[in-house]
């Protein structure tokens, strides 16, 4: 199994990948999608658009309320645009593009961002010496695990996220290759087994799979950074 | 597929085997850059283009229904005022009106009586006026019954008198006989 497909290569060994491309155009795509949506609104909304328009701010606006508290609200933007970036790097797999969250630069990254914003809202909640201070709560021995969890948080949600979508990648081509040698092996024609099956499972895989990790890491970003405001 | 692609490799170009693919899991300087600018981006899009969008709208449409709220409230209390007046009014035209029924009774009442008296009046006159006529019939009568009387007293003591009398001594000789 390959990783992205590299796509050309700038100086200082900086690659462009099929995954930063593809982002791109999921970024165009979403810009697109936006200016359409909120293109003309009224006072009172006569456009289909303009209804799916406030239904998804007042969605965001209730799911950061609900995890996260008034307090938080300037994040609601930020969550709907990361799960907008899952759910569509994760659902391009459809149209037989390569999911950007199935690299593992694209999770990590994200789950970085979540894991600075963690320690930047502990910083500022109470402070730099009482953010050194809390992690040796509640004893001091405890230290060196609080130290590794606030790393091993970034790392399980990156991996949880790539490894769900990688897998169901993995799977899918797995099976495909699978269904092509057994129709060798009974002598059709055309591999006529690839038929059906593959479909099936990519409702688990791709569709389902990709809405639970996008909830999942929209969901986990919100606690972390909520929780750490305590 | 090659196991080797699934092990980590930390090498940016590991896809140097011409194949053009970069390792199953790589760390790509590049695409971690580009990214984070897509996270930074795709966030200022929905801020930008969705959310403050739609909470404009949202805003003024708060404001309009708060407007139409208070524009309802001030009519609502306008109408109660102006009822009230009428109301008001209604009653002060009402003890009016019975007011002018009274009068107007009154006075038809008045003038009834003042046409009575007026009838009666004017019958009293009547009657006295016929009365006198009665009164001068009468006399007129009992003076052409005197008159007749006299005719036939004359005839009567010209046949008895069988006599020739001039009219002056017969003249005479009647009123000495009514006067008697």
């Amino acid at each position: 199994m390959n990783g992205p497909k590299l796509i050309f290569q700038l100086p200082f060994g900086i690659n462009i990948t099929e995954t930063v491309f593809l982002s791109w155009c999921i970024i165009v795509a979403v810009a697109l999608l936006l200016l359409y949506l909120t293109h003309d609104m009224e006072k009172v909304p006569t456009k289909k658009r303009q209804v799916i328009a406030e239904w998804i701010v007042e969605t965001m606006n209730n799911l950061v309320k609900e995890n996260m508290g008034e307090k938080f609200m300037g994040f609601a933007p930020y969550i709907a645009g990361l799960f907008t970036y899952s759910i569509l790097g994760s659902l391009i797999g459809l149209i037989g593009l390569r999911p950007v969250t199935a690299d593992i630069n694209t999770t990590a990254t994200w789950a970085v961002t979540t894991a600075l914003m963690v320690q930047i809202v502990k910083v500022r909640t109470s402070g730099f010496g009482g953010y050194l201070k809390g992690f040796a709560e509640p004893v001091a021995a405890i230290t060196p695990l609080n130290i590794i969890s606030e790393f091993s948080t970034p790392v399980s949600m990156a991996f949880r996220h790539f490894g769900n979508i990688a897998a169901g990648m993995v799977i899918s081509s797995l099976i495909y290759m699978g269904l092509a040698s057994l129709s060798a092996a009974i002598h059709l024609p055309i591999p006529l087994l690839q038929v059906g099956l593959p479909a099936i499972l990519s409702l688990y895989f791709d569709i389902f799979s990709g809405f639970m990790q996008a909830y999942i890491f929209c969901m986990l970003t919100m606690v972390f950074i909520s929780s750490a405001a305590e | 597929m090659q196991i080797l692609d699934l092990i980590p490799s930390l090498s940016p170009i590991a896809a140097s085997d011409g194949s053009g693919f970069t390792p199953f899991i790589t760390i790509e300087l590049g695409t971690i850059i580009f990214v984070l600018l897509n996270l930074l981006i795709i966030y200022l899009l929905f801020k930008k283009f969705l959310f403050e969008r739609v909470q404009k709208i949202l805003d003024a449409r708060q404001n309009d229904v708060q407007a139409m709220y208070t524009d309802a409230e001030t009519a609502k209390e306008n109408a109660l005022s102006i009822e009230a007046d009428y109301t008001e009014k209604l009653s002060q035209a009402k003890d009016e009106a019975n007011e002018l029924v009274r009068s107007a009774t009154k006075r038809a009442q008045i003038r009834g009586e003042e046409i009575v008296n007026e009838a009666k009046e004017q019958a009293g006159h009547i009657k006295k006026r016929a009365e006198e006529d009665i009164e001068r019939e009468k006399k007129r009568a009992i003076n052409q019954i005197k008159d007749e009387i006299s005719d036939i007293a004359i005839d009567a003591a010209s046949k008895i008198a069988q006599k020739e009398i001039n009219a002056a001594d017969q003249e005479k000789l009647i009123e000495e006989f009514i006067s008697m």
